[in-house]
């Protein structure tokens, strides 16, 4: 699917976080070296104080790394100033969260407009990549609804929306189902296959291996360390 | 981000919590109306004193004789004398009293000023009909007499010119009606007879010369004139000082004004607190909501918001509730001052400059008093402002 020398969106390398407490050292994370191509649909597995959070917000450009190369999309960003991983985060991420994070007081084009506007696109433009947007996640109809009048499973979707409007290489979904009945879970994870297959690379977080398990690939960590479980060539 | 899709969300967001907006705008609102009012005030003030000043005349000089010590009137023979000065325009001794005026069944207490014609001038009083008082009423000792317009409405004399009165039962014939000045620092300019200086023994009982009103030929030369009237005067009266005054109308104008608006200063300088007061309001009412509203920077910042996105957002939010309050403080500001003129008799009406300085002035204190705030939430880190 993929040629042998394309470089990884994703390639990190030896990549710790270390925090301090009390003293203490602590590395959330252990030297974590990882590769994701373009096209893959991974999930990232572990049980809770593995590391798994620290990881994801390293890979979503939400926080550095102590040490380590990270390169995203043919760019190094270990090492980078708030501004600068901010427009990244806006140009390159599109985040899926497990409480949705939707803006309560804006309504569901309008959330989902909101990465747009901090691209400094026009109201017009915006306003065309997010209804595509929300056309292709089955909310065409609800534009103007605010989120307190859409269902978990639609505000999920809002939120899937909004995470696609701006067209970034890498969708990174923290626990996408947390917050859904079995169903609505399905929905959703549906949904992202659909994305997938569309092209979309995809980086899941889960606990759930119901979920892990409909990803082309798992990665488990444990303890600040990678393991691979299943890949996606196998 | 865009000026206007700053503005909106920043709407969006002070219009969601419109009890706490309102209050926070209530505190703007009272420091700029009161700030707004209180310059109206200390303007219209100072306006009324000084056009009440200007009423009692234009460049003009009081000598008023205090009836102590060897020498204690002028007669009228000396005025010419102790006048002859230079740059002197012209002058007016005075001898006044209270007579009761009576016409018919009608009386009214008054002010009878026995005085030369150029009395009129001096003073600023026009006729409003007949004539005025002549030389010529002076030489012959004529009984006339023109009186101020209050002493007519009192008398009730519906057609005064041409009729009698009497003041102290010595029968007078009104030539003339003064136009009404209104009232001064002094009392009602309107409550006057005036009567030849020649005829003063006859109604007032007395000849004795205690004033002399002394206008000089322009502003600048007044200060001059009342030095050499000065000289003049001590030497008439032989060293004496404590005998006579010369009383400048300027003097007391820059006097009043001065104090007028050292105390219009004081009062806005206490309302400037009031604004203070307000823009700590603010202060308060957005570090609160940058609390609260912690996830939502966290997601904003998420979405590829930089610092100054988040700085900008806050900002214009602050300004938003400054530039509410402004405006409705202006609005409240220039109803109460058109109140208090009114109470005041005082033309108090503040301009528009003032109005803008004020709404633009209160928007800088929601800038300046949310920078905090909203530096404190611009520089949220992203994981941690999620976690909330």
């Amino acid at each position: 699917m993929r040629a042998l020398n394309a470089e990884p969106l994703i390639a990190m390398t030896d990549i710790y976080k270390t925090y301090t407490l009390a003293g203490e050292t602590l590395n959330a994370l252990d030297g974590i070296s990882l590769d994701v191509y373009q096209g893959d649909f991974m999930a990232i597995v572990g049980p809770s104080g593995s590391g798994k959070s620290t990881l994801m917000n390293v890979l979503g450009c939400l926080d550095t790394p102590s040490q380590g190369q990270y390169r995203l999309d043919g760019a190094e960003v270990a090492r980078l100033s708030d501004n600068k991983l901010a427009n990244i985060r806006n140009t390159k991420i599109g985040f899926i969260f497990q409480s949705f994070h939707l803006l309560p007081r804006l309504s569901a084009i309008d959330n989902v407009e909101l990465p747009l506007v901090y691209r400094g696109m026009s109201a017009k433009e915006r306003h065309a990549l997010a209804k595509e947007a929300l056309q292709k996640v089955g909310l065409g109809d609800r534009m103007r609804h605010m989120p307190n009048q859409l269902s978990g499973g639609q505000q999920q979707r809002v939120a899937i929306a909004r995470a696609l409007a701006g067209r970034p290489p890498l969708l990174l979904a923290d626990e996408p189902t947390g917050a859904l009945d079995s169903k609505t879970s399905q929905d959703v994870i549906e949904l992202l296959k659909a994305l997938n297959e569309e092209g979309n690379t995809i980086v899941l977080i889960t606990h759930d291996p119901k979920v892990a398990d409909q990803a082309k690939r798992v990665v488990r960590i444990q303890d600040g360390r990678l393991s691979e479980e299943r890949s996606a060539a196998s | 981000m865009k000026l206007t899709q700053g503005i909106k969300m920043a709407w969006l967001s002070v219009r969601s919590q419109p009890l706490r907006t309102l209050l926070t705008v209530l505190g703007i609102l009272i420091g700029v109306a009161s700030v707004t009012i209180m310059v109206a005030i200390g303007n219209g003030t100072s306006e009324q004193v000084k056009s009440q000043l200007q009423g009692l005349g234009t460049n003009m000089l009081t000598v008023n004789v205090v009836g102590r010590g060897a020498v204690t009137s002028i007669k009228t023979a000396d005025v010419k004398d102790l006048t002859d000065v230079a740059n002197v325009a012209s002058y007016a001794p005075n001898i006044s009293g209270n007579v009761t005026a009576k016409s018919g069944t009608n009386t009214y207490s008054a002010t009878v000023n026995a005085t030369t014609p150029s009395f009129l001038e001096i003073r600023d009083y026009h006729l409003a009909q007949g004539r005025p008082l002549m030389d010529i009423d002076g030489t012959f000792k004529m009984k006339v007499a023109v009186i101020g317009s209050e002493v007519a409405t009192e008398l009730k004399l519906s057609d005064p010119v041409g009729s009698k009165i009497s003041l102290n039962g010595t029968p007078y014939k009104i030539v003339g009606v003064l136009a009404s000045k209104g009232s001064t620092t002094n009392g009602s300019s309107d409550n006057v007879v005036l009567v030849p200086l020649e005829t003063a023994r006859v109604v007032l009982k007395t000849d004795a010369i205690r004033t002399i009103y002394v206008q000089a030929d322009s502003e600048k030369h007044v200060g001059g004139v009342q030095t050499q009237l000065e000289a003049k005067l001590q030497q008439f009266f032989r060293g004496d000082d404590n005998s006579y005054n010369v009383f400048n109308q300027q003097d007391l104008l820059e006097t009043i004004t001065s104090v007028s608006t050292s105390v219009s200063t004081l009062l806005t300088y206490v309302a400037a607190i009031s604004l203070l007061v307000g823009g700590i309001g603010v202060m308060n009412m957005m570090l609160v909501s940058v609390t609260e509203r912690t996830r939502e920077i966290g997601i904003r910042k998420s979405l590829g918001a930089k610092q100054r996105d988040i700085l900008f957002q806050f900002l214009v939010e602050a300004s938003i509730i400054g530039g509410l309050g402004g405006v409705a403080g202006v609005i409240v500001g220039a109803g109460g001052s058109k109140f208090v003129g009114q109470m005041m008799n005082s033309p108090a009406s503040p301009s528009w400059e003032i109005m803008t300085i004020a709404v633009v002035f209160s928007m800088g204190v929601g800038v300046l008093f949310g920078f905090l705030p909203a530096r404190r939430a611009s520089r949220l880190h992203p994981v941690e402002a999620l976690r909330q």
